[in-house]
Formats: C-alpha cells, sequence, structure tokens
C-alpha cells in the first residue's frame, strides 16, 4: 500500500510541511488529496462539510485546491502566457459561468473578463515575466517549476499542494520561491508542501508531517519532527538515529 | 489587422469575385465539391488537429447528415433548410451518445479510432440494410433542390452559380464558427486536451465535457455538409459512410495543416482537383490519397500551410 493509515488535519492559512524519504507515499498522499488517485477507504474532507473521495480532478480544483507536478507538466507547444491563460479557465468559470457563452459571438464581451490581468500579475509574482512569450519548451528547468507554480496560482486556490517545489532549483531560486510562498501565505493561502531540501521546508513550515513506507510516524513543530529518532532512523538509517540529528 | 487575417480576407475576396471572370461550369462544379470537403475538413480538424481526438466516425456524420436530411423532406415534407436542421441535431444526438461511451471509458488515441471505426462501419451497414428507406446499396436519386425564401421571392438552387455561393458562404460560416470556438476560452480547453488532459484536468478543465463538445461540433458541421451534397450533387450513396471517405478526410487534414482552422481548406482543395488534373479510377484515388498521408506525415509534418508559415517567420528573423 503505497499510503496506508494517514491522519493528519490542515488549518487554514497553515504551511504544513511534508517528509519523508523515498517512497514513502508522499506524492501518493498530495495525488489523492487532489482526486488525481482513488483511495481505496477512507475519508478526504475539505472545509469540515465536502468530501473529496469520488470527484474528479477538475472538480476538486473547482473547490479551491490546486497542486503542482513533481515532474513540470507543461502543454509543449504553448508559451507560458498561454500556459496562464490556460490555467485561467475556472477564473472565467467562475466571473462569467454560462454567461461565458456569449463571448463565443463576440470577441469584445471576452477583453472585459479580469483573467489576462491576473495572468499578468501572476507573471510578475514568479518572476516569470522576461519569458512571458518564451515556449514552454524553451524554459529552464526552474522556469518549468515556477510555471506549474504560477498555473496552481491562477486556479485562485484556498489550498496550495507543492510537490517537490525546489527541487533542481538553484539557491537564487530557492530564496525566490520562498518569497512568493510567503506571500502566498501573507493572503491567506494554505500550503502543503512536500520537498527533500530540509533547511528550506523547515524554516518556511508551521508544521511538519513525516511519512514513512505509506503511514505517518511525526506530526508537530518541524524542528521537533525533524529531530524525533523515528524520523531520523527513517532518513539516514538505524545508526544516525542513536546520535544527535542533522 | 494581422498579415495572417489581411491573407485569409484577400483569399475571400477572390473566391466571391471568382465567378465574375471564371464562368466554366466545369471549374465552377468542382470548386463546389472543393467548398463542400473543405466544411468537412474544417470540422474535422476542430476534432483531431485542435482537440488531439482521432476519430473515423467523421465520414459516418457526413453521410447520415445526407440521409436523414433526405428522409426528413421526404417523409415530414419540410423545406430543405428545416430538414438538414433535423438531421445536424440528430447527427449531434448520435455524436453525443457515441462520445459519452469512448470519453467515459477514457479512450485515447488509436483505440478511440477503432471504436469510432466500429460506430461509423455500424452506421453504414444499417444504411446498406435498411432498404426499405435508405434504398440500400443502390442509392437514392435526389431530383428536389433547395428553394430558398426570402423578401416575397423565391430562389432555386439550381444552377452551378447559385451553388458556388451557396457552397462558399456555407464555408465561410464553418470557419467562423471553428474560428470562433478555437480563439476563446472553449479552445484553450481544446488545445489543453491535445497537448496534456492530465495537466488540464488539474487545471480545473472538465476533459470529459470540451472532448463531447468538440465532437459534438465537428460532426454537426459534417451533417450540414452532407445535407449540401446530396443535393447539389443529386444523389446520395452509401459510399458517403465509409472508411475511405474518412481516410480521404484525414488526408485533407494532414497536407493541409492542423494548427490553422482554415488550413485544412488547402488540403481539401488540393485532392478535390487532383483526379481532374491526373485521371484517377476510384481505386487509385485511394491507392493516392494513401499516399499523399505517407507523404504529409514524412516530410510536411506541419501540412503545407504550417510549413510555408514556418519558412516565412524564419525569413522575417
Amino acid at each position: 500500500m503505497a499510503v496506508s493509515d494517514v491522519t493528519f488535519a490542515v488549518e487554514a492559512g497553515e504551511i504544513v510541511g511534508i517528509f519523508g524519504p523515498n517512497g514513502s507515499g508522499k506524492t501518493t498522499l498530495l495525488s489523492l488529496i487532489s482526486g488525481a488517485l482513488k483511495p481505496t477507504s477512507g475519508s478526504i474532507v475539505f472545509k469540515t462539510r465536502t468530501s473529496l473521495v469520488g470527484l474528479p480532478p477538475h472538480r476538486i480544483a473547482a473547490l479551491g485546491i490546486a497542486k503542482t507536478f513533481q515532474n513540470p507538466q507543461l502543454f509543449e507547444e504553448l508559451t507560458t502566457f498561454e500556459h496562464l491563460s490556460v490555467a485561467g479557465h475556472l477564473m472565467v468559470k467562475r466571473e462569467l459561468g454560462w454567461r461565458r457563452i456569449h463571448t463565443l459571438l463576440s470577441s469584445r464581451l471576452s477583453r472585459a473578463d479580469r483573467m489576462p490581468r491576473r495572468a499578468e500579475q501572476v507573471l510578475e509574482l514568479c518572476r516569470l515575466r522576461g519569458v512571458r512569450d518564451a515556449l514552454a519548451a524553451d524554459l529552464s528547468y526552474g522556469q518549468e517549476k515556477m510555471l506549474g507554480v504560477a498555473m496552481a496560482l491562477m486556479c485562485e486556490p484556498d489550498v496550495l499542494l507543492l510537490d517537490e517545489p525546489a527541487s533542481g532549483l538553484g539557491n537564487v531560486e530557492v530564496v525566490e520561491l520562498e518569497r512568493v510562498l510567503r506571500d502566498l501565505r501573507g493572503e491567506g493561502t494554505t500550503l502543503c508542501i512536500i520537498d527533500h531540501q530540509v533547511k528550506f521546508l523547515a524554516k518556511l513550515a508551521d508544521r511538519a508531517i513525516s511519512l514513512y513506507h505509506g503511514t505517518k510516524i511525526a506530526d508537530g513543530p518541524p524542528g521537533e519532527v525533524l529531530s524525533d529518532p523515528r524520523v531520523v532512523k527513517a532518513y539516514l538509517g538505524e545508526g544516525h538515529a542513536a546520535g544527535p540529528a542533522a | 489587422m494581422s498579415r495572417n487575417v489581411l491573407a485569409q480576407c484577400a483569399l475571400a475576396l477572390a473566391a466571391v469575385a471568382l465567378p465574375v471572370f471564371v464562368k466554366n461550369d466545369v471549374v465552377l462544379t468542382i470548386l463546389v465539391f472543393s467548398f463542400l470537403a473543405s466544411i468537412l475538413a474544417v470540422s474535422f480538424n476542430l476534432i483531431f488537429g485542435i482537440t488531439g481526438q482521432l476519430s473515423m466516425f467523421h465520414a459516418a456524420a457526413f453521410g447520415i447528415g445526407a440521409y436523414a436530411t433526405y428522409i426528413a423532406m421526404h417523409d415530414l415534407a419540410v423545406s430543405f433548410w428545416t430538414a438538414s436542421a433535423l438531421a445536424a441535431a440528430f447527427v449531434v444526438m448520435v455524436s453525443l451518445v457515441i462520445g459519452a461511451i469512448c470519453f467515459r471509458f477514457r479512450l485515447k488515441a488509436f483505440y478511440f479510432a477503432v471504436v469510432t471505426l466500429a460506430f461509423a462501419e455500424m452506421a453504414r451497414l444499417v444504411v446498406v440494410n435498411w432498404y426499405s428507406v435508405t434504398n440500400g446499396t443502390l442509392g437514392i436519386n435526389l431530383s428536389q433542390r433547395p428553394v430558398l425564401a426570402v423578401l416575397g421571392r423565391s430562389i432555386t438552387f439550381e444552377s452551378t452559380l447559385s451553388w458556388y455561393y451557396l457552397a462558399l458562404l456555407a464555408l465561410f460560416a464553418t470557419i467562423l464558427v471553428c474560428g470562433r470556438c478555437v480563439d476563446s476560452w472553449m479552445g484553450r480547453c481544446f488545445a489543453a486536451i491535445r497537448l496534456n488532459d492530465e495537466l488540464g484536468d488539474a487545471l480545473g478543465i472538465n476533459i470529459f465535457r470540451y472532448k463531447l463538445l468538440a465532437f459534438g461540433i465537428g460532426n454537426m458541421l459534417a451533417a450540414f455538409a452532407g445535407a449540401l451534397y446530396a443535393y447539389f450533387l443529386g444523389s446520395i450513396q452509401p459510399a458517403y459512410l465509409s472508411v475511405g471517405q474518412s481516410l480521404a478526410i484525414i488526408a485533407m487534414v494532414l497536407l493541409g495543416g492542423q494548427r490553422r482552422v482554415a488550413a485544412p481548406v488547402v488540403g481539401a482543395i488540393f485532392l478535390t482537383l487532383l483526379p481532374h488534373i491526373i485521371d484517377l479510377s476510384a481505386e487509385m484515388r485511394a491507392v493516392v490519397h494513401g499516399a499523399i498521408l505517407i507523404f504529409a506525415i514524412l516530410l510536411l509534418p506541419k501540412g503545407i500551410v504550417g510549413t510555408v508559415e514556418t519558412w516565412v517567420r524564419r525569413r522575417a528573423a
């Protein structure tokens, strides 16, 4: 079982860091929440009332939960700005509803919607303005990862699930990413972040959860969780668990 | 106005003005067939080139549109326009059922092509065997002509010139409808499905709904093309629904280009003109379509329009 016996709650506005060695079920956990995978048992409840089990990913995104991908997922033929326009679909739907059918009759009507302006803002926020009209195929790895975050932001999520957003990024890019994520938290977005860059995530997160072989083994402030012997043993093996934490 | 739009407007004007300079009935007839083939190609491209779904049902939609229009005119005694609208509505309903089955089971690429081919063959066999309604393999000869009542006068579409303008108008309308769909939030959903539907799903796009929409709109336009084609030619045959016809449509799109709404027109005109430039039997036509498919895939992957665009862009850079 990739994930079994994981129970936790996330408070609004929190940043929760999800730690664990490779294969511990972190990505699977986020995929279960986002609807990409269906749980065989258990419950996932959003905002106290809404059960997410059985809902398709697009419905869960519409409810306010957006996820990024561990390996950047892109639309190969489109430019950066076009990616954000596609990701702005939920915004257009929310703003216009069924009236968006009218925009098919006249493009003049569609100039009124705020989605393109929001896309420009998100470009600025994620430092992608310089590659606005570049094709996705021409972006650097770091830019691809930021584009993933930018697309998730276009969904105007209440909760952002980030799967290793800092992996493969240089030091400067990690600092940029941290700034973006802190700004998001400042706006009230709840963040669940998986990452192997322990220093980056420990500094950012309010709370940490550690997984091992699909089970939650620790839950609490990052400092406590990362010095928990079970967590150290999971990451570094038996020998290190006895000594001081890394 | 962009250079692209200007070029399209110039071509459209040229097409409207052409009969002033070209009076040859044979040439105009070939052009009418080209325009109707273009409607088929542009509508198929909405499903295939834009949304990325290889449907083998397009010829069936074309054929069902033709037969259903005849049946509505014959049994319900309505005008051609009402009959073709009813036929298109029927094809949309059939498309929704077939599409719902295919997309519910998330059939993609090869599997989607095979299942739509199976449905198309089912439709063709119904047409061939339902002798009492369709006259089976003998087909139906049509003596009626569409009549349009406007401003107290009635226009009968009998002359080649009247059909030229009717077919051209229908083509403009098809390009307009497909263009509006593609240059909008709907077109962005179609592109997302074509390029990475898992990502599109994660971003809140209802993949099932938009695949169904593309399939429905494309087949609806094909049905209208079928109605026009049947009443211009004066006969309907089960061959309208054949695999060969579907392959011809695919060849038109691959040859013309897939990323621009109107690009398949180039392929459609080329393939319609070809048998008149080189004398081809029906069997040889199928061979030539196959050869063009292979040629287009290997040497012109972006189609004629896409290749020309890339060349122009490189020269400008």
